[in-house]
């Protein structure tokens, strides 16, 4: 196992009692240690624990609250909008970045490097922000570890110091991984709280990414794909757990930020919160399967239709929940007046569209982060690598350019529902053609001029199945171009590109 | 309808389809099609639990332009994925239904799916057609006295004997539908040739 900085030896502190002489140069190579990364690290024990879904929750609030991340997350982020999609990106970002497969991290550590770089700006009271600035980057580290400690300590099973010690190093070997520099975490434990606690006192700001994650996102969650047949079903379920989430979460953060960010105290939430940690800590003792964190995630997102394995289940279960909808709808009465007929099935609005497809961070704009969301949630798909990365964020810039120049009648940079519906949209210039090519060339990895089986089940993780609009066998490149076209322009609905960019 | 539903399933019938809205018919006056959408959707949810219960399954064929209004193209979906795993009685209803709109629509879909032109058989043009489990159709009932095609299942209705009740169709009852399953029976198939043994023979 080799390290991205492989030979400071300050790195492996806390890594384990027999690895404190530091004669070896390698971090972790010392007999009888435990791994730092993969089966047997600490880190590899409490990501499976049902906790870490309340720890996880907790710790984005802390790192919305960073004012740099804050600023980064409201306006590149899809969280508001695609909640479910980007949990399940970020554990798989997670699982891999502490697997047991040295590649697979060190290229997930330069996915998410080349990710964050296209992240930065200034933010509403303009001043700058950078989500490679290495100050930031120890914080979501600092949250992550912080809120898997607390998580232990609220639910009454306090972590062991050298437990904690051992997760500590694994954390600071994780941003080390990212190629952080060492500096930005302090290198002991003893040295940790000091450092989180200034933090929180001196730089957490209440930001309004944090007010959105606390109340905005609770309040709206949209259902995850599972369930989204089930609209009234989830609204309800929603209405009472939302609340009650954000209500704990606050009741779980450090009391100076609580008190300078002014969140409310609403009696009693202390004592929901210390049972609710201590309830879903006792779900730990369930059958392991039930209770793996990406399982759950990966289940809740995976499309019916999918390839995977599981998929039969899920579409079983999926199927089981769409017949009960189906039923419900079908027996709800009718209002006795004839409806509006003027709605269309195969065909959404320009407004549809627009909050459906384009707006993919919600905030009733569409602006260049919203289109670099959909680049990166394509390379992610594609698991693409440079230079190809690069060529399809600039194929998105570029049409980005085209779009504000014809669309953006105002002259604010942005693009609002009204310019965009008003304008009669004729998205499809050359620049959005060329955005259809390099998606194909790089969909097309066997560069054989055209799409096959495996590379368009990469792309849209769909089984094959034939419908009335045409069968998917192989894609030629004019085929493909002039598909996509219709669907990010034509507005159609029922191709393969629905769930891939409008699933929550 | 759903008299005839029940007679036809009583009968044995495995596959009975329904023709209730041609492609033609969107240019009959507005007023007219809008009646004759919410009636269809009046129907449709008023049965959906009798058709759930009675194992049929129902699907749609056709059913794609987008002037059928949504709340109704919601009722039908529902209705297919309620009834998807009934084994009973398959029911369809062409509705918004074209012949030849099918059959542009398998060669298109034959096209994209790259098959060489050699390899095009009626077997494998027959599985690009909107439910290619469909099969041929036997007897055609063709009531209120019309004998034309209309246009519905070009290529199903190949060897299919037509029955001409003058009956018109708000008239026609199970004991009609029971009449022409009768007139059937008494056709001699011959599908072109002469087969020793028939459908439906002793």
């Amino acid at each position: 196992m080799s390290h991205a900085n492989g030979g400071h030896p300050s790195s492996s502190a806390g890594a384990g009692a027999t690895d404190r002489g530091g004669s070896s140069q390698r971090l972790d190579i010392v007999e009888g240690a435990r791994p730092m990364f993969g089966p047997g690290s600490q880190f590899d024990e409490l990501f499976n624990d049902p906790r870490w879904a309340l720890a996880m929750i907790r710790a984005t609030v802390l790192e919305a609250a960073h004012p740099q991340i804050g600023a980064a997350l409201i306006d590149n982020s899809t969280f508001v909008a695609h909640p479910w999609r980007r949990l399940r990106n970020t554990l798989l970002s997670l699982q891999r970045m502490f697997g047991a497969d040295d590649h697979v991290r060190l290229r997930e550590a330069a996915r998410l490097n080349r990710l964050h770089a296209r992240l930065n700006g200034t933010d509403a009271r303009n001043r700058p922000y950078d989500a490679m600035d290495p100050g930031a980057r120890a914080w979501v580290v600092a949250t992550l570890f912080e809120s898997t400690v607390t998580m232990c300590r609220l639910s009454g099973q306090p972590l062991e110091q050298a437990v904690m010690e051992r997760l500590y190093g694994e954390f600071r070997a994780f941003l080390a991984a990212l190629g952080g520099e060492p500096g930005h975490l302090p290198y002991t434990l003893n040295e940790f709280w000091p450092y989180y606690d200034r933090v929180v006192e001196e730089e957490l700001e209440n930001t309004d990414a944090m007010r959105i994650i606390l109340y905005k996102l609770f309040d709206h969650l949209p259902a995850p794909p599972l369930l989204s047949g089930l609209p009234t079903l989830w609204a309800t379920g929603r209405a009472v757990a939302g609340p009650v989430i954000g209500a704990i979460t606050v009741a779980s953060l450090p009391e100076p930020f609580r008190r300078r960010a002014g969140l409310p105290e609403v009696p009693g939430t202390q004592t929901l919160m210390q049972g609710a940690y201590l309830a879903v800590g006792l779900a730990r003792f369930l059958p392991d399967n039930w209770t793996r964190a990406e399982g759950i995630a990966d289940l809740l997102a995976l499309s019916p239709e999918s390839d995977d394995p599981r998929a039969r289940t899920v579409t079983a279960l999926a199927d089981r929940m769409k017949r009960a909808g189906a039923l419900l709808r079908l027996i709800t009465p009718l209002p006795s007046s004839l409806q509006p007929m003027a709605q269309t099935g195969t065909h959404r609005s320009a407004q549809e569209f627009f909050h459906e497809v384009l707006d993919q961070t919600g905030d009733g704009y569409l602006d260049w982060p919203d289109l670099a969301a959909m680049a990166r949630e394509l390379s992610s798909r594609l698991d693409l690598d440079e230079p190809e990365e690069t060529r399809l964020y600039n194929a998105y810039a570029h049409w980005w350019r085209e779009l504000q120049a014809d669309l953006d009648t105002d002259g604010d940079g942005r693009i609002s529902a009204q310019e965009y519906s008003t304008a009669v949209p004729s998205l499809a210039g050359p620049a959005l053609i060329r955005v259809a090519e390099v998606l194909f060339d790089v969909t097309d990895k066997d560069g054989n001029q055209s799409i096959d089986a495996d590379e368009y089940r990469a792309l849209f993780q769909t089984a094959f199945h034939r419908d009335t609009t045409g069968a998917y066998g192989t894609y030629t490149r004019s085929a493909f171009v002039k598909e996509f076209l219709s669907f990010m322009s034509g507005r159609q609905r029922s191709t393969p590109y629905d769930p891939l960019l409008t699933e929550a | 309808m759903i008299d005839i539903i029940e007679a036809a399933r009583a009968a044995g019938v495995e596959w009975l389809s329904l023709y209730a809205f041609s492609t033609e018919n969107w240019r009959r006056p507005s007023a007219e099609v809008d009646f004759l959408m919410h009636l269809v959707r009046r129907v449709v949810r008023k049965h959906a639990p009798l058709l759930h219960a009675r194992g049929i399954r129902c699907r749609f064929l056709g059913a794609t332009d987008p002037r059928i209004p949504q709340s109704l193209a919601r009722d039908f979906a529902d209705l297919m994925t309620l009834t998807s795993n009934s084994r009973g009685m398959t029911l369809t209803v062409a509705f918004d239904h074209g012949g030849r709109r099918d059959i542009v629509e398998a060669a298109r879909s034959l096209i994209h799916s790259g098959i060489p032109a050699d390899a095009v058989t009626e077997q494998t043009f027959a599985a690009h057609l909107p439910f290619p489990d469909t099969p041929d159709v036997d007897l055609v009932i063709r009531t209120s006295g019309e004998q034309r095609i209309s246009n519905f299942m070009l290529w199903q209705v190949a060897y299919a004997e037509w029955v001409f009740p003058p009956v018109l169709w708000p008239d026609f009852r199970a004991p009609h539908f029971l009449q022409c399953l009768h007139t059937y029976q008494q056709r001699e198939r011959r599908f072109g040739g002469v087969l020793p043994n028939q459908n439906g023979e002793p």
